[in-house]
């Protein structure tokens, strides 16, 4: 029988500079290739702008530059995942995306610094999958500005 | 427990939205009429607004509504005949009457008995009553001097003469016109005791038949007139012992309907038809025929014992606060509620409610036509079309686009209510807190019938609220503060709209203290928003923008009316939120004015669409003086500051690029000025914020555009100088300004008061 069992969770999977994230597919509304994307003044640095989805205004974000990873070209692997949390709908920008994944949440064990190089702040831990790791994002966090986020934006104001 | 009464949804629906308005209008119209309690107009308005409440609640068959209003109706009654006289204590009994009679309206919307005791307000409604004629005082003077015709006294005979009907008046002033309607049909003479049964205050409603035409129906007769028909009364009373009076009600109508246009009849038509008739019916006509031709066929119909017809004058219509609105409104609840309820037929009237939710739909999808159209003139544009059928495609492209615009235009009018359903709500609110704070406060207001989109309606009351309460809290004076300042001692609050270009403007206009410039800096200091040193930096205009700041309040104690200073931050912010803005103006000792800015409609603009690095930006057209280009070198430095001359005017001058990411456009345009590229013109356009013009160098004018205004979602939240985001014909993405705040991002920069902000809150952090 097909479906989830309590215990097991559905990942998209992709890639960011080198890691393997994942992203509760529950959260996922759909993913598409990049986009022309219409910049925003005043906004924080890794708010890369708005796209147009089908009539639809999208808010996108680099993930890589939330994260303060280095920043890469876009490449025709680059996706845009428009994920919704807690009402809100945005799209990030992720390297690729490679597969949905069914992993079962006693593979999932807390972050660890030591494992993983982007701020723990972001995840909500780390499933091992075979000989792999992959990062489960806490999109909440992700999402809402934390206040580190608003020091920026001020910042940003300032220049 | 039952249910005290029974209703239908439908009924339900349609009670409750005509209680709604009847009890707004009670409240708006009791508070008026403290002040002018001569006005008799209102009085009128007031007492069919109790009866109109009565008859309705009766009948659903609530007795308890039916009670108060009846009692509320005998006192307005003897109001009317000067048997009483109005006094606060009148006004606040009426008015605590009306937040009961919302209780039981609230009861009827839940359909269950919520168990509202009314013992104590009919026990104070009655003891009004019974002091009333003790308190019988000036008639006399009334009638020398405000109705010339004949007192009401004469318009009793009516009613209570049998056989032979006197004549009666053809309104032939506009305050006859507008006079009681209803006569004497209820009045302290054949007054009904305190408390009747619900079944005889039934019966009372029925007995009431005003004989002169309301607004609407005058409006028709009128319009008839202009077409060379005569406008006639004709009024039949019928025998004592009649056995079908609706039957001959009804005979009585269609031998009217013969002899010309029948206008409206006292009862309505409906009531003819269900059975409610008593044995005397009016009814208004436009004719060709003689009156006496008509009250002969009147004469023939069996059971009639007695018809009268006669010419009726017409006044002018009213100026003022009873003029039908020119437009009609999307629900229907800005005209005269009155008029629309007693409509002879639904053939004859010209309005429906609409569900709102319907016109939000309708604006959606008008507003998804509307990309459309954009999309489809832009593809258009890039085809050559010579073959045949691409111009029939043209043509219906053209044909398309030109209903898109129509049907865009009445749906944008179908949404446009008066404000007045917004202000009717604040008279009473401006009284209750002036009695709590101590405060004398003449409020006035003017420009209600000004219209705007009910969304715009819908989302503004908040902010006027709390700038209402403001100032009345902090800005009137006590009444002895002002005596001593050499002031009236009473306030007055002065609440204006009107409509200037396609923009709405609000005034919240006191002649109170004013605002204190260094209070305000010493408050801000006191609260840590910033440094004492700091503080004397601002300027007076800068440091009373202060009070927009987040958490500031000048108010030495809170108090229950204008809360802790969470208020003019949020009052800023959701208007901008609104493509709005709000600017004060402050004199110390003379008093203060907020001008609130808003567009007529949230939903779709007009737009100039311009491009800064790339970047699509709509600036709506509203805002926009002109677009010019600027030749090379004609900007100057004046104190550090570009600025443009335009026909003499000087006018600063901000790049767009600069101002929002904080670097110079590329190109020409990016040496400092004075040092222009040789031969390129800058684009710039000039905008008007707050009276103030503003030129925006920009890298390319792209043209004008109808563009629907979208959200950034709430990721993104509030931008400055950004109102929201369109999707343009080619689906690329434009950000549309928000000008005003794009002026104080402009203007904040050249100040480099960012940087001084910042400074000043690390400062005030530091400190902590």
């Amino acid at each position: 029988m097909v479906g989830i069992v309590e215990n097991e969770e559905q990942l998209v999977v992709c890639q960011l500079a080198e890691e393997t994230y994942g992203i509760n597919i529950a959260n996922v509304r759909e993913i598409i290739t990049m986009q022309k994307i219409t910049r925003v003044p005043r906004t924080p640095d890794f708010i890369e702008g708005i796209i147009n989805l089908r009539g639809r205004i999208l808010p996108v974000i680099d993930l890589r530059k939330r994260f303060g990873l280095a920043v890469s070209e876009y490449t025709r692997a680059t996706r845009i995942i428009e994920v919704e949390t807690g009402g809100k709908s945005v799209g990030i920008i992720v390297d690729g995306v490679s597969e949905v994944l069914r992993i079962s949440r006693d593979w999932v064990e807390p972050p660890s610094p030591f494992i993983v190089s982007v701020d723990s702040e972001y995840i909500r831990g780390v499933a091992k999958v075979d000989d792999r790791l992959i990062i489960l994002l806490d999109l909440d966090k992700v999402l809402s500005p934390s206040e580190k986020a608003e020091l920026e934006r001020v910042g940003g104001a300032r220049d | 427990m039952t249910v005290p009464f029974q209703i239908s949804s439908e009924e339900l629906k349609v009670f409750l939205e005509e209680a709604e308005e009847e009890l707004a209008l009670l409240e708006q119209d009791l508070v008026l009429l403290e002040k002018e309690a001569d006005n008799q107009e209102l009085l009128q308005e007031i007492f069919r607004a109790a009866h109109t409440l009565k008859g309705s609640s009766a009948t659903i068959g609530h007795q308890k509504m039916a009670q108060i209003t009846h009692l509320m109706e005998n006192l307005l009654d003897q109001l009317r005949h000067q048997e009483l006289e109005m006094s606060p204590e009148l006004t606040d009994v009426l008015l605590e009457a009306v937040d009961v009679l919302v209780l039981l309206k609230d009861e009827i919307a839940e359909q269950k008995d919520l168990g509202i005791d009314i013992t104590g307000i009919v026990a104070r409604l009655q003891s009004f009553q019974e002091i009333g004629p003790g308190n019988k005082t000036a008639a006399p003077a009334y009638w020398t001097n405000s109705t010339p015709t004949e007192p009401l006294a004469d318009r009793r005979e009516v009613t209570s003469s049998a056989g032979t009907i006197p004549a009666v008046e053809a309104a032939s002033t506009a305050e006859k016109l507008l006079a009681p309607p209803a006569g004497g049909a209820v009045s302290a003479g054949d007054a009904i005791p305190a408390v009747t049964p619900p079944g005889e205050a039934m019966a009372s409603v029925e007995a009431v038949i005003p004989e002169t035409p309301t607004l609407e129906e005058a409006e028709k007769l009128r319009e008839a007139g202009q077409r060379g028909l005569t406008p006639l009364v004709a009024e039949i009373r019928l025998q004592e012992d009649c056995l079908m009076p609706s039957v001959r009600a009804y005979q009585a109508f269609l031998a009217l309907a013969d002899a010309g246009e029948v206008l409206g009849s006292r009862p309505p038509l409906e009531d003819i038809e269900q059975d409610r008739v008593e044995n005397r019916v009016v009814f208004f006509l436009a004719s060709r025929l003689r009156p006496e031709e008509i009250s002969a066929a009147l004469l023939t119909i069996s059971e009639v014992a007695a018809a009268r017809v006669e010419k009726l004058a017409l006044a002018l219509p009213a100026p003022g606060r009873n003029s039908p609105p020119l437009a009609p409104n999307g629900d229907g609840t800005g005209g005269d509620v009155g008029a629309a309820r007693t409509n002879l037929k639904a053939g004859i009237s010209h309005s429906v409610r609409v569900d709102v939710d319907l016109l939000d739909n309708l604006m959606n999808l008008v507003g998804e036509l509307v990309i459309d159209r954009n999309r489809l003139a832009q593809f258009l544009g890039d085809f050559s079309l010579q073959e045949e059928t691409g111009q029939d495609l043209g043509q219906i492209a053209t044909h398309l686009s030109r209903v898109t615009s129509e049907l865009q235009e009445e749906i944008m009018r179908a949404r446009m209510l008066p404000v007045e359903n917004l202000f009717k709500k604040f008279p009473r609110m401006v009284r209750d807190l002036a009695q709590k704070a101590g405060k004398e406060i003449n409020f006035l207001v003017e420009g209600q019938e000004t219209e705007l989109d009910r969304s715009v309606i819908e989302e503004i009351g908040d902010p006027l609220m709390h700038l209402l309460r403001n100032a009345i809290d902090h800005g009137i004076e006590s009444p002895a503060e002002r005596e001593a300042a050499g002031k009236p001692r009473v306030g007055t609050i002065r609440l204006t709209a009107r409509h200037e270009e396609n923009r709405i403007i609000i005034t919240v206009q006191d002649d109170g203290r004013g605002i204190d410039p260094e209070k305000v800096r010493r408050s801000a200091v006191k609260k840590g928003l910033l440094t004492e040193e700091a503080a004397n930096r601002l300027s007076d205009d800068e440091a009373i923008d202060l009070i927009f700041v987040p958490g500031f309040s000048t108010a030495e104690r809170v108090t229950e009316v204008s809360g802790r200073g969470v208020g003019m931050d949020v009052v800023r912010r959701n208007l901008e939120r609104l493509n709005g803005s709000v600017e004060v103006d402050t004199t110390p000792g003379q008093g203060t004015t907020f001008r609130i800015t808003l567009p007529l409609t949230l939903a779709i603009i007009q737009a100039l669409l311009v491009e800064g690095d790339e970047v699509v930006f709509a600036i709506p057209l509203g805002s926009v003086v002109e677009a010019l280009h600027l030749k090379p070198g004609e900007a100057r430095r004046i104190n550090k500051k570009e600025v443009i001359q335009v026909r003499g005017e000087v006018v600063p001058l901000v790049r767009l690029t600069e101002v929002f990411w904080g670097q110079k456009t590329v190109g020409p345009t990016s040496s400092e000025a004075g040092e222009e590229g040789a031969n390129d013109v800058i684009p710039v356009v000039m905008v008007n914020v707050a009276g103030r013009h503003l030129g925006i160098a920009v890298d390319a004018l792209l043209g004008e555009q109808e563009v629907v205004i979208k959200g950034l979602g709430s990721v993104l939240g509030d931008i400055p100088g950004v109102a929201g985001a369109t999707i343009l014909g080619d689906g690329r993405v434009a950000l549309i300004m928000d000008v005003a705040g794009f002026a104080k991002l402009a203007n904040v920069q050249t100040k480099e008061r960012v940087h001084r902000w910042s400074t000043l809150q690390r400062d005030a952090a530091g400190a902590d």
